[in-house]
């Protein structure tokens, strides 16, 4: 009898103590595991009410690696980093252009997963916004 | 002179006698208290009889349906690629305590380390035009361990002979406890959760004593509030054999 008082008890206890929840804060890694190694191909390139459809075409396309450095077919190499900045996800990349020019940009990711990947930005002295859509190939 | 000396007398006497009533109550209460206790024990012993550990296996088929409506982080999972709208077979093992309450309630707790693959059905859907792929926002692990403790009522029914073959409907709840490790994906806006609490529903066949063949459907969900809520269901189909027949 004194057994199964026991087990009972210890199965109350594990019960109790077991009620907790983790959380994570770790979203941006999440997402950086999404993004890197992997080329990005621009799909669609939306503006205002202007659609771009590069779907079967040459286009342009962007490499993010696991070391946080980036490389696109404009020849642009520089390094990323994904921040969260109120709950928007950004990812600010530092770089160089062909001729050495340096130049830094903020996208806002909109949505990133294995596949898919949505980016948006306003350029600058303009007031529309522009959304590019990526596939992973 | 007399009548001082009796009230004297009779107020000692008085006295005496109060205070021996009231030892004699105490003495009396006290005693019918120690007996009531050991009477309260022996009952309470007497209360739980025929206690039976068995070790036990069993088939887990397990289907979660997962709500992420409760996700802001802008991640996407191809819908297609994750919904698992089926029952996926898993296992568990472990071991359980058969017995009777009051000459009349059967019950049986157990104890179990389960191994459970899960199908995923994905309520919402989500897209972004110009893409056509559906999507979610959130990706559930679909393999992993839990402990469970359970405790169930056994109803007798009243079918075939019953002193050789035994049928009973069961019926009560069970908790699990993810062991496993869980994914930073399911950490992503609180959604982890570690513990399930489970209605268990179920018929075993009690084969003169020898082995209790059992399913159990068990119906459960996130013990703590989440962002998204889970709900697992499982149907479990094992067999158990007393302990002693085996060792």
């Amino acid at each position: 009898m004194k057994r199964l008082y026991s087990f009972i008890i210890v199965s109350i206890l594990i019960s109790t103590v077991s009620c907790n929840k983790e959380v994570s804060s770790t979203s941006s890694d999440v997402m950086t595991n999404m993004i890197a190694n992997k080329t990005w191909y621009l799909d669609y390139s939306i503006t205002g009410n202007i659609t771009q459809n590069f779907v079967g075409q040459s286009t342009y396309f962007i490499t993010y690696l696991k070391d946080g450095t980036t490389k696109d077919s404009d020849g642009i190499i520089g390094t990323y980093t994904i921040n969260n900045n109120n709950g928007k996800y950004e990812i600010q990349v530092t770089a160089k252009t062909v001729n050495g020019n340096t130049t830094n940009y903020n996208h806002v990711i909109e949505s990133v997963g294995n596949v898919k990947m949505v980016q948006s930005f306003i350029a600058t002295g303009q007031t529309v916004k522009t959304t590019l859509y990526f596939t992973s190939k | 002179m007399i009548s001082i000396m009796f009230n004297k007398y009779f107020i000692k006497y008085t006295l005496v006698l109060i205070a021996i009533c009231f030892n004699v109550n105490v003495f009396a209460q006290s005693a019918i208290q120690i007996q009531n206790s050991k009477l309260k024990k022996d009952r309470s012993i007497v209360d739980f009889i025929n206690n039976n550990v068995s070790l036990f296996g069993a088939l887990d088929l397990s289907k979660q349906s997962i709500n992420d409506n409760g996700i802001t982080v802008p991640i996407n999972y191809l819908y297609n690629s994750v919904n698992n709208n089926v029952f996926k077979p898993g296992y568990s093992g472990g071991f359980r305590i058969d017995g009777i309450c009051k000459n009349e309630h059967h019950y049986m707790l157990s104890f179990a380390i389960n191994r459970l693959a899960t199908g995923s059905y994905y309520e919402h859907k989500y897209s972004l035009s110009p893409y056509t792929d559906d999507f979610t926002h959130f990706k559930a692990d679909n393999v992993f361990t839990t402990l469970s403790i359970a405790a169930h009522y056994k109803l007798l029914l009243p079918i075939n002979e019953m002193k050789k073959y035994k049928f009973y409907a069961v019926a009560g709840p069970s908790v699990d406890y993810k062991i496993s490790n869980i994914s930073n994906e399911n950490l992503l806006n609180g959604a982890g959760n570690r513990t399930i609490i489970n209605g268990d529903l179920g018929a075993e066949f009690d084969n003169k004593g020898y082995y209790v063949l059992f399913a159990h459907y068990k119906i459960g969900t996130n013990l703590n509030q989440s962002s998204v809520p889970v709900q697992l269901n499982r149907i479990e189909i094992g067999m158990s054999i007393k302990a002693k027949d085996l060792f």
